[in-house]
């Protein structure tokens, strides 16, 4: 209930509070959006706006090969991590331990991520080791090299932390969501997946589409556990933080973090409106009064 | 209409356990096709969930359901010849009216034409001709309860269950849903199951009642039989307004029982009764049926008198309500029509007698 009493300035200055905390957030990525479009690149006095940076990035082979290393990562993570969320959500829906069951999905959150990616790393290497020793046992090769590191060992690591957010994303645009409409549409003939497919999911797809983008975003996010399970390639992540570590970032390397930022606030923008937009259509009930009852013939 | 003896429905036996609560215990009815059947009880009694096993949504313990004759213990709801209508509308919120009622003749395949025309006829006979494009969140509650009607009707199946649909509406609007569900019960004649715990609603549309509570079958019959007939105490206390005084048989003259109130002793008349004497009853007398009486009246047999106190009158308009109390300390309710007795007869405090026709009370061993 709403204290129609409250200082209506407390209200603004909390906005203005959130305003300020989300820009002093940002300004760091700004600025690097703002050096990606100069000229003479970071830290130089002058500043003279140019493309040219951008216009490079397909020239660097390096930051090219990452992308699509980061890319193809993101584009498996999504995939798989989404649909697992999905099944996740529809599981806590079920369950009746659901405080158990929201504690363990989320619990490779509560795992820093350098731990994460080193168990993994050392579990795989002893997978890796116990189906060679099968194969040796068996006299076949055909168990070799399972889970040498690489693209799947990379994505496994990616997976392990991107399902969580997956789960509680779609958690709660399924928490509108009520199940009689399943029933509803069973009782109107419909089969199991039919209800989902045709009534459950056009009301949690923003839910969904916003885990595909956030799971894609955080692919672009993750640099430790990546580093460790990779294996021969290079992550987009992976080559910024060496380049800094080592060189310096290049100024495609800004141009480049400048376009990932510009999308990731695009997709989030677009997320964030079609949100408000379907919540608004969602959250308005029924009319207050019945009209007028028309004669039925 | 088809012929009321045959069985469009028949449970046997049926059960449900959720762990360690027993939600239906061994339930066996049928019910007759083409009638509007009422399931009625107390919140918690268990009747929603006979509702739904009948309808295929949560799978029974043990027993068995069959629909036509046909056993779907084990069908899902899609594979029944029922459809539903539920308390909270459930329409699907993409969709719009239209869509909503045409969504199960999509799911049959039906041309596209033929659906808009079923829609169409559908709406009109729920009486929301025009209201094709409308999206759920602009219609009222009680729109919203025709279009989820119109979403079962139009797949034509046999079995129509509607669990508690007009509860979420006010009570101008439930009073007129009341009528036309049955109007439209009447004119297409299918079986139409109503669980509902308001029983003026219940007495309004049902050709029959079945009284569930404790997730037993109490009773069943017609409405006038468990109103005016009830044959259980729970069905007494629960259907009108019924006053019930606890005794013990103290002796038996053919049909005609002489029961001990403790306070005094009154006559009821129980034809094929067979209860041994000492056997604790209830007699229950409904509120209408009594009369407040000024002064003792000697019992000549076909009335029966009860000493009490006047406690206080409730006017309610068509009607007022004498609340009095017994020896016991019990209250009892005599309810007349207001301006049949003159106004303020009786004081606080006065002793009166309490009396009713032999005949019209009954008799309850259980």
């Amino acid at each position: 209930m709403q204290d129609s009493y409250r200082n209506p300035w407390l209200y603004g200055a909390g906005w203005a509070y959130l305003l300020l905390v989300v820009a002093a957030l940002l300004l760091p990525v700004f600025y690097i959006v703002y050096i990606s479009f100069n000229e003479f690149g970071f830290g130089a006095r002058i500043y003279t706006f140019t493309f040219d940076w951008y216009r490079l990035i397909g020239a660097d082979t390096i930051l090219v090969a990452s992308l699509k290393w980061t890319l193809a990562l993101a584009g498996a993570a999504m995939i798989t991590a989404v649909p697992m969320g999905l099944l996740a959500a529809k599981f806590y829906k079920r369950t009746r331990r659901k405080v158990a069951f929201v504690f363990l999905m989320l619990s490779p959150l509560f795992v820093p991520a350098d731990i994460m990616g080193s168990a993994l790393l050392v579990y795989f290497k002893n997978l890796n080791g116990i189906f060679e020793g099968l194969g040796d046992i068996l006299g076949v090769s055909w168990f070799d090299d399972w889970f040498g590191l690489g693209f799947i060992t990379a994505l496994i690591g990616q997976i392990i932390y991107t399902v969580p957010y997956a789960f509680v994303l779609i958690l709660i645009t399924m928490s509108r969501y009520r199940d009689q409409q399943t029933e509803a549409a069973r009782g109107c003939g419909a089969t199991g997946w039919q209800a989902f497919w045709q009534v459950e999911f056009p009301q949690i797809r923003v839910g969904v589409f916003s885990s595909l983008a956030f799971v894609a975003i955080l692919s672009f996010n993750e640099a430790t556990r990546t580093a460790l399970l990779k294996g021969g390639f290079d992550t987009f992540s992976n080559v910024l933080v060496a380049q800094m570590l080592n060189i310096g970032m290049s100024g495609e390397s800004y141009a480049m973090a400048g376009t990932m930022t510009m999308i990731a606030i695009l997709v989030i923008g677009t997320i964030l409106v079609v949100t408000l937009a379907t919540a608004g259509r969602a959250g308005r009930k029924a009319l207050p009064k019945a009209e007028p009852v028309a004669t039925a013939s | 209409m088809t012929s009321p003896n045959e069985t469009a429905v028949e449970v046997v036996d049926l059960a449900k356990d959720y762990g360690p609560i027993t939600a239906l215990d061994s339930v066996s009815f049928s019910i007759p096709r083409g009638s509007y059947h009422v399931l009625l009880g107390p919140s918690g009694g268990g009747k929603t969930t006979l509702l739904r096993l009948i309808g295929g949504f949560v799978r029974p313990t043990r027993g068995r359901v069959l629909l036509h004759g046909q056993d779907v213990s084990d069908a899902p709801p899609n594979k029944r010849p029922t459809s539903m209508v539920f308390q909270s509308y459930a329409l699907f919120p993409h969709m719009s009216v239209e869509r909503n009622v045409g969504y199960g003749l999509k799911l049959q395949k039906m041309a596209k034409e033929q659906i808009r025309e079923a829609v169409d006829q559908m709406l009109g006979l729920v009486g929301l001709e025009g209201y094709n494009r409308r999206m759920p969140h602009e219609l009222s509650g009680g729109q919203q309860q025709r279009v989820q009607l119109a979403r079962s009707l139009v797949l034509e199946s046999d079995i129509l269950l509607l669990d508690e649909p007009l509860a979420s509406l006010d009570a101008k609007l439930r009073k007129d849903m009341c009528i036309e569900l049955k109007r439209i019960q009447e004119k297409i004649g299918i079986t139409f199951i109503h669980v509902t715990h308001n029983q003026e609603e219940a007495m309004t549309i049902a050709d029959r009642i079945a009284i569930i509570a404790d997730g037993r079958l109490v009773e069943e019959g017609s409405p006038r039989e468990v109103y005016e007939r009830p044959v259980r105490r729970f069905t007494a206390d629960f259907i009108g307004e019924n006053n019930i005084i606890d005794g013990r048989v103290t002796g038996r003259n053919g049909d005609r029982f002489s029961i001990d109130t403790g306070f005094a002793e009154v006559d009821v008349v129980a034809v094929g009764h067979d209860i041994p004497t000492g056997t604790e009853v209830a007699i229950s007398v409904r509120s209408e049926l009594l009369q407040l009486l000024r002064e003792s009246r000697a019992a000549d047999g076909r009335v029966q008198t009860l000493p009490a106190t006047y406690v206080e009158e409730v006017y309610l308009g068509l009607t007022t309500l004498h609340l009095v109390r017994l020896p016991n300390e019990i209250e009892i309710t005599v309810r007349q029509i207001s301006g049949d007795m003159a106004g303020s007869v009786f004081q606080p405090g006065q002793a009166v007698q309490v009396g009713w026709k032999t005949a019209e009370a009954r008799l309850h061993t259980e």
